[in-house]
């Protein structure tokens, strides 16, 4: 494996490990074993994994809110969880956890100032936030009355406020329908395309497949593999060719196939993805292209 | 510094507004005003006791809602963030842990002041009032000199400056209870938990002057025991008893600004050194 410039690294783990200690000196409980690992900037990085795999204990150590048993971490050379590190990163949490009490516009403005901005600017970039994230005319409504898809959109809004060079998410799409879901993986895309580093947990399979450049797998604190998803999932002894049929059955093309010597013909009509076809059937309005 | 400032405003600007918005803290206040405008109506004495009750009363109304509020205030506020995990996504933002514990209680505080202003303005309201009656009642009598002396009297009674210095020691008080209530939530997430301790220690701080006394005079002859509870109460538990000049100055004695300003002195280092401790407690916690 070809190593990469610590320039070039956005996130670096060296033997990071967390252990919880149990109660009535009943020893100790390893949710994160020593764990190498690196992300590099600009991609989309995935963190695969069961419940209690050890993702959300990875993004709380970079974080700052859990302190390391023994390793450590980096975040552009920055100590991970210092506040010169903070400052260039984002955090959209696994479930909703912002102050239902107050509505969007107060929201953003609460975290904006947290982040260190303040006003015109402040109030154009959640202008700006509102629209990407398709929340403006709900801005004057509590956090209490959305749902859970508007609360992953705001709370994405929320962690873009101060344009963060990495951002962590915790299982961005979890509980969201289809369509919400489509809206922050489109969202995901499009930081990536402005340069973004993005590294995000989830247990959803199939979404962390369609935006993620490499991604590793935890099980039940320990790293299993890591790589590309072009190199994980490559299936070597085989070759798949999609063709347009041009009046072709399937049996026609089987047996050009077979002539030409090639043994174990598997040949199926494509399908469309359910979410595609779940989204397509959609009203045009509610489809979006808000990014 | 200016950042931090920043920060520190937003995150009291933030518990304000949400303690405002909370059901149970605005009952607490609400029965406040209540006491405090009802104790219009509760007396039927002479002008002199009618006077002395409602003060008794009035400061009696303002002390308790205070209090409830501080403990539950701070009980609430600081567990709910830690519960709901709001505080995952503020502590993901360039905040210093110390600074969400010191806008906690800055927040609280400005609620507190707020809610004590306007209950002093209501009970300023009430006195007024109840002054007019008594002096409405006394029109005949102002020209001779006994009237004069008793219209000099009930406007000693209604406009005593002193209550100003009671009012300010009721802040002190609270300011006291609000940094224990802090103190405790960086440490526990049970709301009965943090209201417990801080009510056992507000109860121990009665009884604080007693435990020092004893401690200094039997500290050579008691047991190690003995000396290190002692020692261990009058160090660590304010002086609550030290409050108790607000009684003082409702039951008409002078009191000096200056032994006002110890207890407000006291008080705010007691504070500063709640908080230090809390906010070092809180940088390690893991969440």
């Amino acid at each position: 494996m070809v190593p990469i410039p610590s320039e070039h690294k956005a996130v670096e783990t060296i033997g990071l490990s967390k252990k919880f200690k149990l109660q009535w000196r009943r020893g100790y409980f390893m949710a994160l074993e020593p764990l190498d690992l690196v992300v590099k900037q600009g991609e989309i990085f995935g963190l695969l994994g069961p419940n209690g795999s050890g993702k959300s204990t990875t993004i709380k150590l970079l974080l700052g809110l859990l302190k390391p048993s023994a390793g450590s971490a980096t975040v552009f050379g920055l100590k991970a969880g210092s506040i010169e590190a903070r400052k260039r990163m984002g955090f959209l949490p696994e479930n909703p956890y912002f102050p239902t009490f107050l509505n969007g516009l107060e929201v953003l403005r609460y975290y904006g100032k947290l982040s260190g901005l303040s006003g015109k600017f402040l109030e154009q970039r959640m202008e700006e936030l509102l629209e990407l994230v398709d929340l403006q005319e709900s801005r004057h409504r509590t956090l209490k009355t959305y749902s859970k898809g508007m609360l992953q959109r705001i709370g994405l809004a929320q962690a873009l406020l101060h344009d963060p060079d990495l951002l962590l998410l915790d299982e961005p799409t979890a509980g969201v329908d289809p369509l919400g879901s489509r809206q922050i993986r489109d969202i995901l895309l499009n930081l990536k395309k402005r340069g973004k580093t993005l590294l995000f947990s989830s247990h959803l399979l199939e979404q962390v497949q369609e935006v993620a450049d490499r991604v590793a797998i935890l099980h039940q604190g320990q790293k299993l593999r890591e790589g590309s998803l072009a190199d994980l999932l490559e299936v070597p002894e085989q070759i798949q060719i999609k063709l347009q049929s041009e009046g072709h059955t399937v049996e026609e093309i089987r047996k050009i196939l077979t002539d030409a010597g090639i043994s174990q013909v598997e040949i199926s009509k494509p399908q469309m993805k359910l979410e595609d076809y779940f989204i397509r059937s959609l009203p045009e309005r509610k489809q979006g292209g808000h990014v | 510094m200016k950042g931090s400032l920043l920060r520190l405003v937003t995150i009291a600007q933030n518990t304000l507004t949400e303690a405002l918005r909370q059901r149970v803290l605005n009952v607490i206040f609400l029965s406040g005003l209540i006491m405090v405008g009802g104790s219009f109506f509760l007396t039927n004495l002479t002008f002199q006791e009618e006077f002395k009750f409602l003060k008794d009363l009035g400061y009696a109304a303002i002390s308790i809602t205070g209090t409830l509020v501080a403990l539950m205030g701070a009980a609430q506020l600081i567990p709910a963030e830690i519960e709901r995990r709001t505080l995952h996504t503020l502590l993901s933002k360039p905040v210093h842990r110390f600074e969400f514990v010191l806008g906690k209680y800055l927040g609280l505080i400005a609620l507190i002041t707020i809610m004590l202003g306007i209950m002093s303005l209501m009970f300023g309201a009430v006195l007024y009032v109840k002054e007019q009656i008594v002096l409405a009642g006394l029109q005949g009598v102002a020209e001779s000199e006994q009237g004069r002396q008793v219209i000099a009297s009930v406007l000693a009674q209604s406009r005593d400056p002193q209550l100003l210095q009671a009012l300010a020691l009721i802040w002190a008080k609270l300011a006291v209870i609000t940094a224990i209530s802090v103190f405790f939530s960086t440490i526990a997430t049970s709301t009965i938990f943090i209201v417990c301790t801080t009510l056992v220690v507000y109860f121990i701080g009665h009884l604080q002057s007693v435990a020092r006394q004893v401690w200094l005079q039997d500290m050579h002859t008691a047991s190690f025991l003995k000396n290190s509870f002692l020692a261990m109460v009058a160090f660590l538990i304010p002086d609550f008893q030290t409050y108790n000049l607000i009684d003082e100055i409702i039951a008409g004695n002078n009191i000096r600004w200056g032994s006002t300003l110890e207890i407000l002195t006291y008080s705010v280092i007691y504070v500063g050194v709640a908080l230090v401790t809390a906010s070092l407690i809180f940088e390690d916690r893991e969440l």
